[in-house]
Formats: C-alpha cells, sequence, structure tokens
C-alpha cells in the first residue's frame, strides 16, 4: 500500500469528483424541483400580466385628472402623424379626436411597459410621464369630432364593400349570441361603455382592422381580462373587415359630433 | 323555531348566495379591479388545472360581456371543482341541460363541485342581468369522455376558446 505511483492515483480521484458533481447536481435540481412545486398557489408557467394598469379608485384620478392646455402644447409632438386636430391623414394611424380619457391613458402606459408593442409608440412614450399622458388624454378627449373640409384628415373613408354593412350592423348592434359575441356597441358606445374600452365611432378603419386582427392572433395582448382576445378570436375575416370598414367610414352609432 | 329558521335563513344573502358576513368582513376575496395582476385569477391561471390525485379545477372570471375563457372542457363523470369570480357585476353562468348554475359575485370566489354525467356541447348563458350586452354573453362547455380527455394536450385541456 505504500507504493502507488502518481497515475493510479488520478485514476482513482477522477472518477470520485465526477459521481461527486453529479451527486450536488442531482441534489440541486432535486431542491429546486421540490420548491417550485411546494407553493400551492403557484400556476407552473410564468405569471402573465396582461397590463399594469388596474382600474383602482386612484388610478382613474390620475387618468382623468389631467390638465388639457399643458396637453395642447405637449400634442405639438404628436401632431405630425396623428393630425393636428386629431385626426390623422393615413388611415392605419388611430385618430385621437373625442379619445376617452382613461383608454388614451391606458395605452400609453402599456406603450411605456412595452405591454402593447408599437416601435414607433413606444419611442414616443418612454419620454412622457404618467402625468404628461393624462395632461393629452384630456386634450385629445376635448377636441371636436365634427368634420373639417380644410383638414387632410383620411376619415372617414366609404366602404370597398357596401353589402358587407349588414353583417356589420349585426355585429355593432346585436352581435352573436350563439357564439358568444357581445355587440361593440355595449362596451365601446353609445349603448353602454366600459372602463379602459375607447369609443370607435370616430376611428379608422384600416387601423381598427389591425387592432382586431392583432388581438385575433395574439401579437396585441394588453387587453385586461383576455376580453378583446376572446372576441375578436371569434370573428371570421369577413366580419372583422365588415365591421372595421363600417365603423370606418363613419356609419358607426356613436354620440353627435360637436 | 320560526324564528330559528328565520335566523338560520337570514345568514345567506338571497341576492348573491354569499353569508352575510361576507359583505360585514370586507376586502377577503379578490379585488375585481385587480384580477389580472395578482392572485389565482391571472390570465395564466385561468381554465382548467389539475391538481395531484387528478382533481379538476376551472378558475373561470365573468365580466360585461364575456366568460373567460369563453370555451372549457372538461372530462365525463368526473368531478370538476368550479372557482368563479367576476370583474365588475353579478352574473349567473348557467350551464343549460344540465341543470347547474353558479353565481359570480364582485370580489368574492363562488365555488361548487359538479360531475357532468352526459357528453356533449353545452352553452353557458349568462342568466342575471348584468347590463346592455347580457343578452349575448355566452360560453361554452365541452364534456369529452374520460379517455377522450387525457389525450389532449395540456393547453388543449386548459381552454378549447381563444387563447
Amino acid at each position: 500500500m505504500g507504493h502507488v505511483s502518481q497515475t493510479t492515483l488520478l485514476r482513482i480521484t477522477i472518477p470520485c469528483f465526477g459521481t461527486l458533481a453529479l451527486l450536488f447536481m442531482a441534489l440541486a435540481l432535486f431542491l429546486s424541483g421540490s420548491d417550485s412545486s411546494a407553493q400551492p398557489g403557484n400556476p407552473g408557467p410564468a405569471v402573465r400580466v396582461p397590463s399594469n394598469v388596474a382600474w383602482t379608485h386612484e388610478t382613474i384620478a390620475i387618468a382623468s385628472g389631467g390638465n388639457a392646455f399643458r396637453g395642447l402644447l405637449i400634442a405639438r409632438r404628436c401632431n405630425h402623424c396623428h393630425g393636428e386636430e386629431g385626426f390623422s391623414s393615413v388611415p392605419i394611424i388611430p385618430n385621437l379626436a373625442g379619445e376617452d380619457q382613461l383608454s388614451f391613458w391606458k395605452q400609453m402606459q402599456d406603450f411605456r411597459s412595452g405591454k402593447r408593442i408599437s416601435p414607433v409608440m413606444q419611442g414616443v412614450a418612454d419620454r412622457l410621464s404618467a402625468r404628461d399622458s393624462a395632461d393629452l388624454a384630456a386634450y385629445y378627449s376635448m377636441l371636436p369630432t365634427a368634420g373639417d373640409p380644410h383638414d387632410s384628415r383620411a376619415f372617414p373613408q366609404a366602404m370597398q364593400d357596401p353589402s358587407r354593412a349588414r353583417i356589420a350592423i349585426r355585429l355593432i348592434v346585436f352581435g352573436d349570441g350563439q357564439r358568444g359575441i357581445p355587440p361593440c356597441q355595449s362596451c365601446h358606445g353609445p349603448v353602454a361603455y366600459v372602463k379602459g374600452a375607447p369609443p370607435i365611432a370616430n376611428q379608422n378603419g384600416s387601423y381598427l382592422l389591425d387592432q382586431l386582427e392583432h388581438f385575433a392572433n395574439g401579437y396585441r395582448t394588453n387587453d385586461i381580462n383576455v376580453r378583446m382576445r376572446s372576441i375578436a378570436g371569434q370573428l371570421t375575416e369577413d366580419e372583422k373587415m365588415a365591421v372595421s370598414e363600417y365603423y370606418g367610414a363613419g356609419l358607426g352609432p356613436g354620440v353627435n359630433p360637436r | 323555531m320560526t324564528l330559528l329558521g328565520l335566523a338560520i335563513l337570514s345568514t345567506r344573502y338571497y341576492m348573491v348566495d354569499l353569508p352575510v358576513w361576507h359583505f360585514l368582513g370586507g376586502g377577503e376575496g379578490p379585488d375585481p379591479a385587480t384580477l389580472h395582476l395578482r392572485g389565482e385569477f391571472v390570465e395564466s391561471n385561468l381554465g382548467a388545472a389539475q391538481g395531484p390525485a387528478g382533481s379538476l379545477t376551472m378558475r373561470m372570471i365573468a365580466q360585461q360581456y364575456v366568460f373567460v375563457p369563453q370555451c372549457i372542457v372538461v372530462p365525463a363523470g368526473v368531478p370538476v371543482h368550479f372557482r368563479i369570480t367576476s370583474a365588475d357585476a353579478v352574473h349567473l353562468l348557467s350551464f343549460l341541460g344540465t341543470g347547474y348554475g353558479l353565481k359570480a359575485v364582485p370580489g368574492a370566489v363562488t365555488e361548487a363541485t359538479f360531475t357532468f354525467d352526459k357528453s356533449g356541447d353545452f352553452k353557458i348563458p349568462c342568466h342575471e342581468f348584468c347590463g346592455a350586452g347580457h343578452y349575448a354573453m355566452r360560453g361554452r362547455l365541452e364534456v369529452v369522455p374520460r379517455d377522450q380527455f387525457a389525450s389532449l394536450l395540456p393547453d388543449e385541456r386548459r381552454t378549447c376558446g381563444p387563447r
């Protein structure tokens, strides 16, 4: 036993280290495995939060307590795309005139936090504080929605296929009870409103179609409690086109323009 | 005897079928405004969840004017534990053709265990007037045979509606 060469020692110790390392790894795996299953309420996959905004009393107070004059000054940097009167000249960019304060503020927060993906708006919203967004919301909510012949607005655009109007009216006014699709006007007005749901009577059709498709294919996921995703996911291509074209033509029900 | 009966009956508030002390305690249920931020009703936790020993828990939110998830799939003959809350008003899930119903109350979790024996498609209309879109508020229940349910992917078991 006194005479053991160095190579023999190496041959014994290397496998020993290997087994030890394996043991440690198995132990670590076992510990981490038991750790995650120890919490009974753990849903397993990571918790997905659609939006950091929740309609508590404090949030509603912040979002609706903006200063419209300050908003007017900030809005000078939005005019280039969204139009000086809140109506954009490109139908794919949304109109902001007459926008609901809460929904405007929520979208700005979601752009900032990356919950709603838009390469353009994320950069813009990053530079605006929560108060700036509230001021802008107050300003845009006060802009008149009546038509202006001297303006280069894209809204309204005639329907490409007027025969689709019947599909649109049915969905907007009645929804589809068989599939569980509520009528558009029961949340987006004028019949009833839901907090955070924008009025869409003065919205561009191409923008609406984009959003419906994004909700349906999971690109846009910032609707609280999967509301719009459940609805848009059930609409057929024809129905999406019909509803968005109908609203984009200025035919959708809404409050009278100021 | 009558007084005792009345006393026992009056411990539940008949409009929402909750114990009266629920309204006195205050804040023990989930906050309807922050369901999507924390707690068991975050959107990744909705739908069917399989617990230990094969027990099945179904979490749903009722809101103006959709149920989430809008389509649920359960195995036939297996007790399903429902946990339901509302994000705004009182709704009632009425599982048409099965005889079961469940009220969804904002700020409270309504629990019940139902066993669906017949397989097939069932409608879940809202059975409590909740607002302008009430009559179009409808979910779907798919009851499938047990072996078919076992062959579904985990994601398909959670919900059969849009994800």
